[in-house]
């Protein structure tokens, strides 16, 4: 599949109210699908710079299982922007195991990286799924697994391929099987989602008529804490991805808003003007103890812990104008980071620690920008109007964010040197606020 | 006015009708007669009386008719009058420094009081109060000090630009700036509730200047009195 070419990843997929416990199973993906009305479609629409070419091949009898294997990793592989897959060239039968392998034949093709594999039926009804990366040059195998599952898990571990194809050339954790939360809207209802990183099995956990905003997953990926006006006012609630649980985070008096994880998963950071003015606290996941870090009798949110858990950026208007500015976790050493221009706001730890994604508003225009922490350096990676909400992928290659498009609220994603980007729509009305979720604790 | 001048002519239109058919009937009983009497003598006297009676007809219809005339002369002069006439209609008491006049529901609906105005409109990322909203907030305040059982709840909100959460802490500001000019009044703060909705419920569903501009607002809403949003 070339570049430029659209990924419409919006299938059918079976009905049935499963998916509370398909959480509680803990698979890394839900398989089953309650209501698909917002189902995203992916198109790649920049790609770049030094592409690693791979040929993959149609796995043996894949065809008789409802997931191809080979198409979900090859649209994997795609979307990264990091992979040019090449033809399945004319050799019939395909191989399928290394030693029906004509390597002279992939060689004098060009291939350097082939992916072989086949797809078996067991008798208990489970499925075994083999595959194998193959080193032309080297005419060896670079790595290879057999995975035994329930044929509800094939999408998935197809992912799971993908990521093993993809950190073994690129040194780097693959993403595919992350999910993503965001928000659609339709006439007169809001949706928080789920979804898997390719924009399938996407399903809501929380509907009502009023917003939603400002998800935000738990490093340990059992949670996801958000935003919303359900009563009519902001109301930060952390709600159980495992058993579909919610309780309320904060209710005070004011807004209740900006909900950060710290690494450990068991405080966040957020934002309350119970005392007056936003200011961030810092608050137990339980909901105790919230605890005031700032104190500037101006604006302050949007807290966003370093991967250390040392630091925590955040918008403060103290200077007059928003600005980013970083503090150390106890609320000491406060620092502007940003000085161009005068709205500077949402700062997104990377997942290295290394820089931050945020939004710079510049001639009228509102930005993605990443700066880097050691030179303070700013690169803007967009050129849309109103960019808003940065997520990192957990690999800090990709970042997700919402943009408004023909009038429509759409994610789109750019790679973090801004030369991969795509573009996501939905069937909704509007989708906005992404947030990614952590890798698989089990990688 | 305009009705009553028009059932006037409407009037008069139908008793100019009625006198016209009268004369009709007159003229055929008249030869009616002519062809049943034929005596000459009588005939004189009956033609004489006959021109007569017509003269006395025709004399009264003349009247009718310039009366018609004067009455509708009479009914323009009136109307050019009342155009120039100044418009006169009670306005409510919007010192408050007396008691209320009318049941506050009327008060706070009553167009030409800055009662009926309920929204503050602000500059991009700014939350001050302007100076053509200050009458207005000022208005609320003392309405609030004059009817302490009243409430009202502050909606802030802001355009869609930027970003969601640092809008909903400046929706927060602008409320409660609006709140603060009220508790210097004297108004209670436990009158006065506020929310923001950030750019979270826009008025004006577009993306130029014209729509952003009506969303960066705070909005006065009388608890039990306006409609829930």
């Amino acid at each position: 599949m070339k570049n430029n070419g659209r990924l419409d990843i919006s299938r059918n997929t079976r009905s049935g109210n499963l998916w509370p416990w398909c959480f509680a199973a803990g698979l890394l993906l839900c398989l089953c699908s309650a209501t698909a009305r917002a189902q995203l479609s992916i198109e790649i629409i920049g790609g770049g710079g030094d592409q690693i070419p791979i040929t993959v091949l149609p796995l043996a009898d894949e065809e008789a299982f409802p997931q191809r294997i080979s198409q979900i990793v090859s649209a994997d592989l795609t979307r990264s922007g990091r992979f040019k897959l090449q033809d399945i060239g004319s050799v019939r039968p395909l191989p399928s195991e290394p030693n029906e392998v004509n390597y002279r034949y992939w060689k004098n093709r060009g291939t350097q990286t082939l992916v072989i594999g086949r797809v078996v039926q067991r008798t208990d009804g489970k499925v075994e799924v083999r595959f194998r990366l193959l080193d032309t040059s080297k005419e060896a195998q670079a790595v290879g697994y057999a995975y035994t599952v329930v044929t509800s898990q094939m999408r998935a571990i197809a992912h799971k391929i993908a990521d093993v194809i993809y950190e073994k050339l690129t040194g780097e954790a693959g993403v595919f099987s992350t999910r993503i939360a965001y928000v659609a809207r339709f006439p007169q209802r809001y949706e928080l989602h789920v979804a898997d990183a390719d924009g399938a099995n996407s399903q809501f956990i929380l509907a009502h008529n009023e917003p939603i905003i400002s998800p935000a997953w738990s490093p340990d990926g059992t949670r996801i804490a958000y935003v919303s006006f359900e009563q009519h006012r902001s109301i930060v609630f952390v709600h159980n991805l495992v058993d579909g649980t919610r309780r309320v985070l904060a209710a005070y008096e004011g807004i209740n808003s900006a909900p950060a994880w710290a690494p450990d998963s068991k405080k966040l950071a957020i934002a309350l003007s119970k005392d007056g003015i936003s200011q961030i606290y810092m608050i137990d996941a339980d909901g105790t103890d919230p605890t005031r870090l700032t104190n500037s009798g101006a604006i302050d949110t949007e807290p966003s812990f370093s991967p250390d858990g040392k630091y925590i950026l955040f918008t403060s208007d103290r200077g007059g104008t928003p600005q980013i500015y970083r503090m150390s976790v106890t609320g000491s050493n406060v620092e502007r980071m940003t000085f161009e221009g005068s709205y500077n706001v949402t700062p997104r730890y990377s997942p290295d620690g290394k820089s931050f994604a945020f939004i710079q508003r510049m001639q009228g225009r509102y930005s993605l920008a990443l700066m880097d922490l050691a030179t303070r350096q700013t690169q803007i990676l967009t050129d849309t109007q109103l960019d808003g909400s940065p997520a990192f992928a957990p690999n800090g290659r990709l970042i997700l964010y919402a943009s408004i498009v023909g009038g429509r609220g759409i994610l789109a994603a750019v790679s973090s040197d801004g030369r991969i980007k795509q573009r996501i729509t939905s069937s909704a009305q509007d989708v906005r606020e992404p947030a990614w979720g952590p890798l698989a604790a089990n990688r | 006015m305009k009705r009553v001048l028009i059932a006037l002519c409407a009037a008069l239109l139908v008793a100019g009708c009625g006198s016209k058919g009268s004369t009709t009937q007159g003229k055929a009983a008249i030869e009616q007669r002519d062809v049943s009497t034929p005596t000459t003598d009588q005939q004189a006297a009956e033609e004489a009386a006959k021109q007569a009676r017509i003269a006395q007809e025709q004399e009264q219809l003349k009247q009718q008719v310039e009366e018609q005339k004067r009455r509708q002369e009479e009914a323009a002069r009136q109307a050019a009058a009342d155009a120039e006439k100044p418009v006169v209609k009670p306005l409510a008491d919007t010192s408050m420094t007396g008691k209320a006049l009318a049941d506050p529901a009327s008060m706070l609906k009553d167009p030409s009081s800055p009662l009926s105005k309920r929204s503050i409109y602000y500059d991009f990322d700014a939350y001050n109060i302007k100076e053509e909203y200050a009458h207005m907030v000022e208005a609320h305040g003392k309405f609030l000090l004059e009817h302490k059982d009243m409430k009202v709840r502050i909606e802030g909100n802001c355009d869609e630009r930027g970003s969601r959460e640092y809008n909903l802490a400046l929706g927060q500001r602008r409320a409660d700036s609006v709140k603060k000019a009220m508790t210097l009044l004297g108004v209670p703060a436990k009158q006065i509730q506020t929310v923001s909705f950030g750019a979270e419920k826009p008025k004006s569903p577009g993306h130029d200047e014209e729509a952003w501009a009506e969303n960066r607002r705070s909005d006065i809403v009388y608890v039990g009195v306006d409609a829930q949003k």
